[in-house]
């Protein structure tokens, strides 16, 4: 009897496992069959890591496009969009005028654009969506605006508590929600008038984008985007067995070869980098070794970017010398390759001699910090430990230490910790290295510059973008101080994590802007202008 | 009779035999592991992901750390770390163990204490101890010592129970001695045996948990050497085909704890009359 049932269970698990699978292919080959031999296919199926879904939905204000990882949001229009070299182009506006003083932003819109449902979307939308977020947004920074107000169907106009030059890039992550049909279920009934339309969303496994018939600008030539959502390994699968056509990958994954598929490289200011407290140790901040600025410069001398993106990178990096590489606000005054003989040389100038166990010595206090790393972040883990590898030939002993991000923020004030950053506003040095509000030192390191303070509010209180660039570039280096390493060079910058994914070798991806840190949505963000060969 | 005498013997000799030669490897792991500690933190990135061959036998992982030191290194941390716990455990069940033999009230209370912690999953009450000690080393010892200690904790107050029913401590009872004086000179001297059993037998128990707590990253830090650092982060390798990033790390750790069972068996069948005869 007992075999019986077991013999039954079998049969039972394995008619399962094979219907599982004849599933999941049976779905694929439907999909390709309907999209017809000969005609061109239309959709496309991208896979993304599970942290990219978004969880409060699809609603700006809990974080769709904007925050930590910024991307078009697709669903919604934006007012402004960054071009391909960062700076600003429009999308729902038509031209926009700041006044003198920089209080009083003026908007024009476009008229044509229409909500999903059938609404048109007017200025009123534009300054709800504001006022809106301003109250609500749990990502942005809306501190700046006073409030928002539609002068007709046509402008808007933002009254702002202080002057804030780069609102155009704030413009260029906030979609515009519609006025008459915002709740709290928005996230996940999303209603916009962007390129695309949300239509179906299975949390936990797939979103499903279908192209907006209704859309004010080029049609998009995808009609149809499948969004899935798995761990690096689940996508790698899913690529080897056919079932997507572009999904993320790791470096890890780089040397692997599959058929059918090429592997895309595109260039990031995903960065990598560490902290270097600034000040003296004090009670929880500051740390005594790295408060001497000649240790901050040899550190930089020292580390050979190059070879770290070999080591660690498989070569799929570029060096970074600044939160912003390439960005317009990049100062490239910044750019130094490591010369480990130059920074010997400084150190020895400046008084730190090498020990009997080959590492350097000042009054007593021992060249020596642990760098600490995310815990499970493998690619941090190994750029923390070739760090300590290169260091270490130049006198420097470095322990690395995997923490959670529970104690990690609190500990960077006092001990150098692997950060990642990279974003497309230029807010980003802003809160890096100006002092925070209504505090001693700037917020993630201890570290506080009064000269690069003034530049950067002078370059938020600038009427024009391109002038306040140049005024972003000066708090990074005016000639005599800055940030960088002729500076006070309180963060070493390591290198830029280029993001990987396969595709099928018959997509085409369109042209990308640099994709700005987090692994996700960015590279969507032109989906609608891909195509198939 | 005399043939099976001897095959008796022989099976306990057999077995004294194979608990020596596991206690000796078992011995060589935790030493030349602690030794090559310093060595298992080495990364060189000009010999990483290198497929097992005879100069690195393990193979080296993604940041060109040998694995065969590390394996090493990581089993001889779990060894330390369930000789630790091992013993803690064991102290806090012999001592309840004992205390159980003072009274029917004693008793009750101790009966009670046991049943709690059981009822709580293992797991989860191991988790909870060390993520609330702040993890790394002494998160994993608090956490293991305070959640092995039960199932022993029950054997020697069963054990304990039926001894106080005797006829020779009900005697000791009537003349007059304390119940802490029978418990101490009457009954304890019974206990040991299943005690040092009891020991041997919840070290495979405390490394696996080591293990584990690690691998679910509640436990030791990902820099240490730590066997379950080492199966966790193999993990994500796998697919990719480095399978002897996973395989030796864990077979290695199935022997180790094999090796802690045959040990275990051998004192059993060596000091528990009960079970000498099996």
């Amino acid at each position: 009897m007992r075999k019986g049932q077991r013999a039954v269970a079998a049969m039972i698990a394995i008619g399962f496992l094979i219907s599982g699978c004849a599933g999941s292919g049976g779905d694929f080959q439907a999909q390709i069959s309907a999209a017809g031999y000969g005609t061109k296919r239309e959709d496309v199926i991208v896979v993304m890591g599970p942290s990219s879904e978004p969880e409060a939905g699809f609603d700006p204000a809990y974080g769709w496009g904007a925050g930590e990882h910024v991307h078009e949001p697709l669903i919604q229009s934006t007012l402004t969009v960054t071009t391909p070299d960062l700076k600003i182009g429009y999308d729902l506006a038509t031209d926009m005028e700041v006044s003198e003083d920089g209080l009083i932003w003026t908007v024009n819109i476009r008229n044509d654009a229409i909500f999903t449902d059938g609404e048109s979307l007017t200025a009123r939308d534009v300054a709800f969506t504001y006022n809106t977020l301003r109250d609500t947004s749990s990502v942005n920074d809306f501190t700046m605006l006073e409030r928002a107000e539609a002068r007709d169907d046509t402008t808007v106009v933002f009254y702002m508590t202080r002057p804030y030059s780069i609102w155009p890039y704030t413009m260029a992550v906030t979609g515009i929600i519609p006025e008459h049909a915002y709740g709290a279920d928005y996230g996940e009934h999303p209603v916009g008038s962007g390129r695309y339309v949300l239509k179906q969303w299975d949390r936990g496994q797939q979103i499903i984008l279908e192209a907006n018939p209704d859309y004010y600008g080029e049609s998009p030539k995808m009609k149809k985007v499948t969004i899935l959502f798995m761990e690096e390994d689940a996508a790698f699968a899913a690529v080897r067995s056919g079932q997507a056509d572009l999904a993320y990958t790791a470096v890890a994954y780089s040397d692997q070869a599959i058929k059918g598929y090429k592997l895309l490289s595109f260039e990031t200011v995903d960065n990598r980098g560490f902290n270097l407290p600034a000040v003296a140790e004090d009670g929880e901040i500051g740390n005594d070794f790295t408060q001497d600025v000649n240790i901050r410069r040899a550190i930089n001398l020292g580390i050979d970017r190059h070879r770290m993106i070999e080591n660690v990178l498989n070569g799929y990096g570029s060096p970074a010398y600044s939160v912003c590489d390439k960005m317009p606000w990049y100062n490239e005054e910044a750019k130094e390759d490591g010369e480990p003989q130059n920074a010997v040389m400084l150190l020895e100038k400046a008084g730190w001699m090498a020990g009997t166990d080959g590492i350097r010595e000042k009054d007593g206090i021992r060249a020596s910090f642990t760098l600490m790393y995310p815990a499970g972040d493998s690619v941090r883990q190994a750029l923390a430990a070739d760090t300590a590898n290169q260091l270490r030939q130049i006198g420097i002993e470095v322990k690395t230490e995997g923490v959670g991000w529970d104690v990690a923020y609190d500990r960077a004030q006092k001990e150098p910790l692997m950060w990642g950053w990279g974003a497309h506003t230029p807010m980003e040095l802003y809160n890096i290295y100006h002092r925070a509000p209504g505090k001693i030192y700037a917020e993630y390191s201890p570290y506080g510059n009064e000269k690069v303070d003034r530049y950067m509010d002078e370059a938020l209180a600038c009427g024009d973008l391109e002038e306040s660039y140049a005024l972003w570039k000066k708090a990074q280096w005016d000639g005599t101080t800055g940030t960088i390493y002729k500076g006070d060079i309180p963060w070493i910058w390591l290198v830029n994590i280029e993001h990987l994914y396969w595709a099928r070798e018959e997509l085409k991806v369109a042209e990308q802007k640099l994709h700005p840190h987090g692994h996700g949505w960015s590279v969507v963000n032109n989906v609608d202008q891909w195509e198939w060969e | 009779m005399e043939r099976d005498r001897g095959r008796i013997w022989n099976r306990r000799l057999f077995l004294l035999y194979m608990a020596g030669f596991s206690l000796l490897l078992l011995a060589g792991i935790t030493f030349s592991g602690a030794i090559q500690a310093d060595a298992a933190l080495i990364t060189d990135f000009s010999r990483k992901n290198l497929a097992p061959s005879l100069r690195y036998p393990f193979g080296t992982d993604w940041m060109g750390r040998d694995m065969f030191v590390r394996t090493l290194a990581g089993l001889s941390l779990s060894i330390r770390i369930g000789l630790l716990t091992a013993g803690v455990s064991s102290v806090i069940a012999f001592g309840l163990g004992i205390a159980a033999a003072l009274g029917r009230y004693a008793d009750g209370v101790i009966g009670c204490i046991i049943d709690v912690v059981m009822g709580i999953p293992h797991m989860l009450l191991l988790v909870l101890i060390s993520f609330a000690m702040g993890k790394g080393f002494w998160g994993v010892v608090a956490g293991i010592s305070l959640t092995h200690w039960t199932s022993l904790a029950r054997l020697l107050r069963a054990e304990a129970l039926q001894i106080r029913e005797s006829q020779y401590v009900k005697i000791a009872g009537k003349l007059g001695k304390g119940p802490f004086y029978i418990a101490l000179r009457h009954i304890m001297p019974h206990l040991l045996p299943q005690l040092l059993v009891g020991v041997v037998l919840m070290f495979p128990h405390a490394i696996l948990h080591e293990a584990g707590i690690t691998f679910l990253g509640f436990g030791l830090p990902p820099e240490q050497p730590a066997i379950g650092v080492i199966l966790s982060e193999s993990m994500s390798y796998l697919s990719m085909g480095k399978w002897w990033l996973a395989l030796f790390p864990g077979l290695l750790l199935v022997l180790v704890v094999l090796m802690f069972h045959v040990i275990g068996n051998a004192a059993g069948s060596v000091l528990d009359p009960g079970q000498a005869q099996l």
